[in-house]
Order: structure tokens, then C-alpha cells, then sequence
């Protein structure tokens, strides 16, 4: 891993098109920053899009379209139920 | 009412397609999460209900139900931020139809709709975004219906 030493206002560039600026340090410890990127580039905090990214992958594949075939064929799909 | 008529005619064109899959791919410039390299996406309708299945062209393994976000049961529909809407070049809000991710696979009582990360599409571009939203209240497993028998 690259570590760099930077003070707030001083910019850190990935390639051409990313920016990471340091804004802020707070306590000593949470540090604000910006992040500048290319639209097509998400950026997420990571401890978020881990939990997207494991709740894609438990949802998806080539199971979904069996499911599917197999839940049309029952009248149940579409009935909608809230329990909560 | 806007978002039911896409929804509709993004159903209709899959449908007259011969194997079920419209022609005409959605774009996702981010992918999806765990999936950044899927980019295209067709749509696939099984005949009934209000459930399709989104498929990545080139990576097949890719692949998700959504429903259309139901107002009368989860709210207002989420606002998308300028960058946004510029990645799936909406030109206002209105422009968008709001999807929810279903899980099949990890109930056995109940189909689960992720609210942490509905995905966004402009049925005029032909475009798509997942946007994982922050608030930590918002259900990641929220009980949509109860498995068919």
C-alpha cells in the first residue's frame, strides 16, 4: 500500500481524471475528505458497498431467471404482502 | 404514472421479443455492485406479475429480479444527486423510473427488496445506476412478498 503524508488542502491524483483533497481533520481522528472522479466511477464508503456488493451476489446469477420461470408459473408472483 | 408506463413498455418490448429479451440494452456505467464489469444489461419478462430479470450481456452471471418501487409502500422515491443524474444522462428527476433488487435466495419465507440500493433507469437513454444510499435506517432485506409455493 502507498502511504503519503498530506496537509489539509493538498490534493492526492489517481491517473488523469481522479482527485482526493484533503479537507478537514477533525479530533484528531475523522478526516474529511473530497473525492473528485468520473461519473462512471462510484465511490462509496467501503463498509457500505461491501454489504451491497455480498447482497448482489446472494440476489443474482443465473438462478435469478430459473426463479423466475419457476414463480410465474405460480399465480402467487406479484401478490404483494407487507408484514411489517 | 410516468415510471408504470416505462415500466410497461420496457415489459411489452421484451415480450414481443421471440425469446423474451428486449432488444435493445440498458447501459449501467458503474456496473452493478460486485459486478462493475457487467455494463450492458437486457431485459428479460417471464410473462406475469410485476417482476423482471436484468441480465449483463457479456457476463451472463450477472444477473437480478426487480420490481418497480412502490410508493404506496416505501415512500417518496429516492432523489438522485446532479452527478448522478448526469452519469445516466437524466435531464431531471422525472426521467427516472425506480427499480428495487429482489432476493429470492435468502428467505425461505419471504422475497426480499433491497431499499439500501434501488436502481435508478432512464428508459430514454437507455440507461441505469445502482445508487447505495447512506441512511442507515433503510432496510437491506425488507419483506416484499412471501415466496411463491
Amino acid at each position: 500500500m502507498l502511504v503519503l503524508r498530506r496537509k489539509i488542502g493538498q490534493v492526492i491524483c489517481i491517473n488523469d481524471d481522479i482527485r482526493i483533497i484533503i479537507q478537514d481533520v477533525q479530533n484528531e481522528h475523522i478526516v474529511r475528505i473530497g473525492i473528485e472522479a468520473p461519473p462512471e466511477i462510484p465511490v462509496h464508503r467501503l463498509e457500505i458497498y461491501n454489504l451491497i456488493q455480498q447482497e448482489n451476489k446472494s440476489a443474482g446469477g443465473a438462478e435469478a431467471l430459473k426463479w423466475l420461470k419457476g414463480a410465474t408459473n405460480d399465480s402467487s408472483t406479484g401478490d404483494s404482502e407487507d408484514h411489517e | 404514472m410516468i415510471a408504470a408506463q416505462a415500466t410497461r413498455k420496457i415489459m411489452n418490448e421484451a415480450e414481443a421479443a421471440p425469446d423474451g429479451q428486449s432488444d435493445d440494452a440498458f447501459y449501467f456505467p458503474q456496473g452493478m455492485a460486485g459486478f462493475s464489469e457487467a455494463r450492458d444489461f437486457g431485459f428479460i419478462y417471464q410473462g406475469h406479475g410485476d417482476i423482471v430479470c436484468i441480465q449483463s450481456i457479456d457476463h451472463p452471471e450477472a444477473a437480478f429480479l426487480m420490481t418497480q418501487w412502490d410508493e404506496q409502500r416505501l415512500g417518496k422515491t429516492p432523489i438522485l444527486s446532479a452527478d448522478q443524474c448526469n452519469c445516466i444522462q437524466a435531464s431531471s428527476q422525472e426521467d427516472i423510473m425506480w427499480m428495487v433488487v429482489l432476493n429470492p435466495f435468502i428467505d425461505p419465507q419471504w422475497v426480499t427488496a433491497n431499499l439500501k440500493a434501488p436502481v435508478a433507469l432512464n428508459p430514454k437513454a437507455r440507461t441505469g445506476i445502482q445508487c447505495i444510499r447512506q441512511e442507515a435506517e433503510l432496510d437491506l432485506r425488507y419483506h416484499w412478498m412471501r415466496q411463491p409455493a
